[in-house]
């Protein structure tokens, strides 16, 4: 290192910002792994907010609390809001702080553009919301009424909100896509000396394949939202079949983003899960290697069976053959993960601490939800199940344990080292039973709403269906206000508690724990020394 | 010995919880409902049988869990086999799993391909009855093409319906049992989707496409779906009745249907002058099929979406322009071209909407007008 | 905060200018313009 880079260097290490500009102008991981969450926080509280409205409005049939293009707008928001606001975000705080800690990286390989990729989010997320709430202005047009696939020509009818919308999502793109450009350096760049890519924390692995998946398929979106927004204003013709277009070209553009996109939002919870299993059964992840394999697996066949959402749109034998194959095969790689983590769990001397509880309880749920998964993938029982309440039932299944879950597990395993308090593990555990509760009460009774014949993302229903709809209903209420405990939880633990140790958890492995709890604002400056037994 | 055990206790509980099933899902609605088509019947078999090969699967995974979770805690003073991952079996579970699941995925895929083939394309070389579903904001329209009739079939209302509220249409879609049917599909305005459970299959209706399904119902009955895709504000108010009577009866139906339709060509056509009063009446009546869906029977519409015609400009305006709207509609918006209906019905809308409300516009269309302005 | 050396950042930029490189072709790619491409193939083949 020349002197004067060493100056500079010393200059920018030494300066600890305070007040807004330290938030505002932050280049360190943490601070913007810290606003990454708290952004995460808010956005899953307003999409939790929509999502009990809709469960209010469906309690009784008949349409008493909303209008049905409100309802429709709340649907598409609840899905906008908790995918790209909340669990996206989430899952990119989790890499910020934990990457660099990880890998003994002193920070992100591009501090600069990390603060960037963060701060076009908040930018993103009023726009979002805009989109919302323009209708009640006067001259506002109608409201989203096409749910979040957005489908033409439904689309194009929309009032001027869709164009709000269509800007938050090339900001949640281009802000998507720098962050994965971020951790994709990071990881490839920045591991300390005599790190191979095979030593690397699992949690990493999962980072690396869902930034690839990101880069991969964001800007797919992007180009398709474009050309809705050219064919709103612009007299283009891309999805208008009177003008020679194509409407399902959308959905294939929607979907070949949209179904590596629940990859997206799975695999890093897989890897909170691989951290934490581990931790509590005091024993090493089982099948290492097989994990990466089957992650990559995962993430390379989940880039070509996009079209398993779009089984009624009428393809050809040939084609739905090969959608319902490919997709039955992603059990191989799904079903090894939760084989390993099973197999990880067998004969340890497991404790249940707070992240363990969420850990067991996603592995049950998230296998249920990937049955139901394997079911609705054969093509002749797709045809019932096909944009009815099973499948909202389904997707919930794959998505809150599959990754919410994930998240709450990964931030009571991690928040006794962000904040160097211990949370309150008795509210932790309360917290987690009536979620899990809440959760299952909600969701379990879909499955058979939907088989009964009832469709998804209707506002009002037949008498018949209102049994299982009052259960689904109340389940969200206490699934919903659940949160607020969460949030009390979060902000107890920030505010004080019995000082946690730098290892905090007795079976926990790997550099992260090594620094202290909370870690300085510099960590890892002098590169730490790989031994191999803190990566195995 | 006490691996045997568990394995057997496993078995049991997997029947006692599938028979549990089966006996309840009857009663409770919890399943599909009674196939009503051969095809049906083999739609519903697949998805039993993923659904019992799931349940194994479940009961497998959660057994071994639970059993883990028992027996593998500290708090047993069990110790940790820090090893376990460099046995034989955690060398080689990468291979032995996915084998074993791999199994699982072709019992499912090779079952599924079957039922697949015999579903998913109409059959060849036969002679079908063709019956074309056209999707609309907010309501089916069924064209009988071998039979040259139309049926428009829309949701009744709360009032009238009583508990079958959003699962009634005005209008059934009427079937005839043993025919090969071959179900036309498209839409005029949005994406919708058909899809009646009993018989087992679900199309979109694409702007700009025709996609095919085919039935051959077997048994006499009432079968009631809903619109499966977001179709924009009333989604929920898209219910689809089949009625599947004999082919005699079915034949009945359709001189019945003929019957009407020549009377009302004869009406349309007929030269004679109309009073207001016979125009209004039969303008409101066709408005609130027709029209009201969007612009409420209040003609106050639910804007910004569907404008009110209560004070509308357009309606207040010179009838030249209140009939360009209505016969070819506003491109670029919901309101689409009306101009399939004969001259008669647009002249008695065009009529009523001028002179209902706030609306004193005091002059009456005649057909003939229409036919001009066409 | 700061890349180790400078020859470090020169990587880091270089990988992540090859990146967005490669997410914009896939933004491009997403424009259907290839369609009448493969039509005019098609046709030359036949």
């Amino acid at each position: 290192m020349s002197y004067t880079n060493a100056l500079h260097d010393e200059a920018h290490h030494h300066d600890n910002p305070t007040g807004w500009r330290r938030w505002l102008f932050s280049t360190n991981h943490k601070d913007i792994g810290t606003l990454y969450l708290l952004f995460a926080l808010t956005m899953l509280f307003m999409g939790g907010a929509s999502a009990m409205l809709i469960r209010a409005e469906l309690f009784q049939p008949g349409i008493q609390l909303l209008d049905p293009d409100l309802y429709n707008n709340l649907v598409t928001n609840h899905a906008l809001l908790m995918i790209f606001g909340a669990v996206m975000p989430a899952a990119a705080g989790l890499a910020n702080w934990m990457i660099p800690l990880m890998i003994g990286a002193p920070d992100m390989a591009l501090p600069r553009m990390n603060n960037l990729s963060f701060w076009i989010l908040p930018a993103a997320g009023t726009m979002l919301i805009l989109s919302f709430v323009v209708p009640f202005f006067p001259g506002g047009g109608s409201q989203i009424n096409t749910g979040w696939t957005l489908y033409p020509p439904l689309s194009v009818q929309v009032g001027m909100s869709m164009d709000f919308l269509i800007f938050a999502i090339h900001l949640l793109g281009i802000s998507s896509v720098l962050a994965s450009i971020n951790i994709i350096v990071t990881l490839l760049n920045m591991r300390a000396p005599g790190m191979t890519l095979m030593q690397m924390p699992i949690f990493c692995w999962t980072w690396l394949v869902t930034a690839f998946l990101l880069i991969l398929v964001v800007p797919v979106l992007a180009g398709g939202v474009t050309m809705l927004l050219f064919d709103r204003h612009f007299g283009t013709s891309f999805f208008d079949a009177a003008g020679g277009g194509d409407p399902v070209l959308f959905q294939h553009l929607f979907w070949f983003f949209g179904h590596p996109e629940v990859y997206v939002l799975l695999l890093p919870s897989i890897g909170v899960l691989s951290h934490i299993i581990p931790t509590f059964a005091r024993k090493p992840l089982f099948g290492y290697k097989s994990m990466v394999g089957a992650m990559i697996a995962v993430g390379t066949i989940g880039m070509v069976v996009w079209a398993h959402h779009q089984y009624t749109i009428g393809m050809s034998l040939g084609a739905v053959s090969y959608f319902m194959i490919g997709t039955i095969i992603i059990s191989i790689p799904v079903g090894l993960m939760i084989f390993n983590f099973i197999a990880t769990m067998w004969r340890g001397a497991m404790t249940f601490e707070t992240p363990m509880l969420f850990a067991v309880a996603i592995i049950l749920m998230f296998t249920f939800g990937g049955l139901s998964g394997v079911m609705l993938a054969v093509v002749p029982a797709d045809m019932q199940y096909h944009d009815s309440m099973f499948v909202v039932a389904h997707f919930h299944y794959v998505l809150m344990p599959g990754a919410v879950f994930g998240l709450f597990a990964g931030v009571f395993y991690w928040l006794p080292k962000w904040t160097g308090h211990m949370y309150d593990e008795r509210l932790g555990k309360i917290f987690f039973w009536i979620n899990v509760t809440g959760f299952n009460l909600t969701f379990f009774p879909q499955h058979f709403l939907g088989l009964a014949g009832m469709p998804r993302r209707i506002i009002d229903y037949n008498v018949m269906f209102t049994e299982f709809n009052a259960i689904s209903s109340v389940g969200a209420m206490i699934f919903g206000f659940s949160h607020l405990l969460l949030l009390y939880i979060i902000i107890k633990t920030i505010r004080g508690g019995e000082p946690a140790t730098n290892r905090v958890w007795e079976g926990a492995k790997g550099l992260e724990w090594e620094v202290a709890s909370p870690p300085p604002f510099h960590t890892w400056e002098t590169p730490p020394l790989i031994r191999q037994e803190q990566t195995s | 010995m006490c691996r045997r055990f568990t394995t057997v206790s496993r078995l049991l509980l997997l029947t006692a919880g599938l028979a549990g099933f089966q006996s309840t899902q009857a009663e409770y609605g919890i399943n599909f409902p009674p196939p009503a088509a051969d095809v049906a019947q083999e739609i519903y078999d697949i998805h039993m049988l993923t659904m019992r090969i799931a349940t194994f699967l479940l009961l497998v995974v959660f057994s071994f869990i639970i059993y883990s979770l028992y027996f593998h805690r500290k708090s047993r003073g069990y110790q940790a086999d820090q090893n376990f991952h460099n046995t034989w079996f955690g060398n080689w579970s990468w291979v032995i799993v996915p084998a074993l699941v791999l199994g699982v995925d072709l019992t499912i895929a090779s079952n599924a391909d079957t039922v697949l083939k015999k579903v998913w394309d109409v059959p060849k070389d036969e002679k079908l009855m063709d019956v074309k579903v056209t999707g609309h904001q907010w309501w089916w329209e069924f064209d009988y093409l071998d039979h040259g009739i139309k049926v428009e079939s829309r949701y009744i209302p709360e009032e009238k319906a009583g508990d079958l509220y959003l699962r009634e249409v005005d209008n059934r879609l009427v079937l005839p049992t043993d025919t090969k049917i071959r179900f036309l599909h498209t839409s005029a305005d949005v994406l919708h989707a058909f899809w009646v459970p009993e018989l087992a299959f679900k199309k979109d209706a694409i702007p700009g496409y025709v996609t095919e399904t085919w039935s051959e119902i077997n048994r006499e009955g009432v079968f009631r779906g809903q619109c499966a895709e977001l179709c924009g504000t009333w989604h929920s108010r898209m219910p689809l009745v089949v009625e599947s009577v004999s082919p005699e009866k079915f034949q009945e139906w359709v001189n019945e249907q003929q019957a009407i339709k020549v009377a009302t060509a004869a009406e349309a056509a007929s030269t004679k002058t109309w009073s207001k009063n016979e125009l209004m009446t039969k303008g409101k009546a066709l408005y609130e099929t027709k029209c009201a869906a969007c612009h409420q029977v209040t003609g106050l519409g639910l804007p910004p979406a569907f404008p009110p015609l209560n004070g509308s400009p357009i309606v207040n305006g010179p009838v030249e322009g209140h009939l360009n709207m209505v016969i070819n509609g506003k491109p670029g918006t919901a309101m689409q071209a009306w101009g399939s209906l004969n001259d008669l019905e647009i002249a008695a809308i065009v009529t009523y909407e001028r002179n209902t409300w706030d609306n004193k516009a005091g002059d009456t269309v005649q057909p003939t007008d229409v036919a001009l302005a066409r | 905060m700061n890349p180790r050396n400078d020859q470090l950042r020169h990587k880091n930029r270089r990988l992540a200018w090859i990146l967005g490189g490669f997410a914009l072709l896939v933004l491009i790619t997403s424009f259907p313009f290839w369609q009448n491409i493969f039509k005019v193939l098609g046709e030359a083949v036949r």
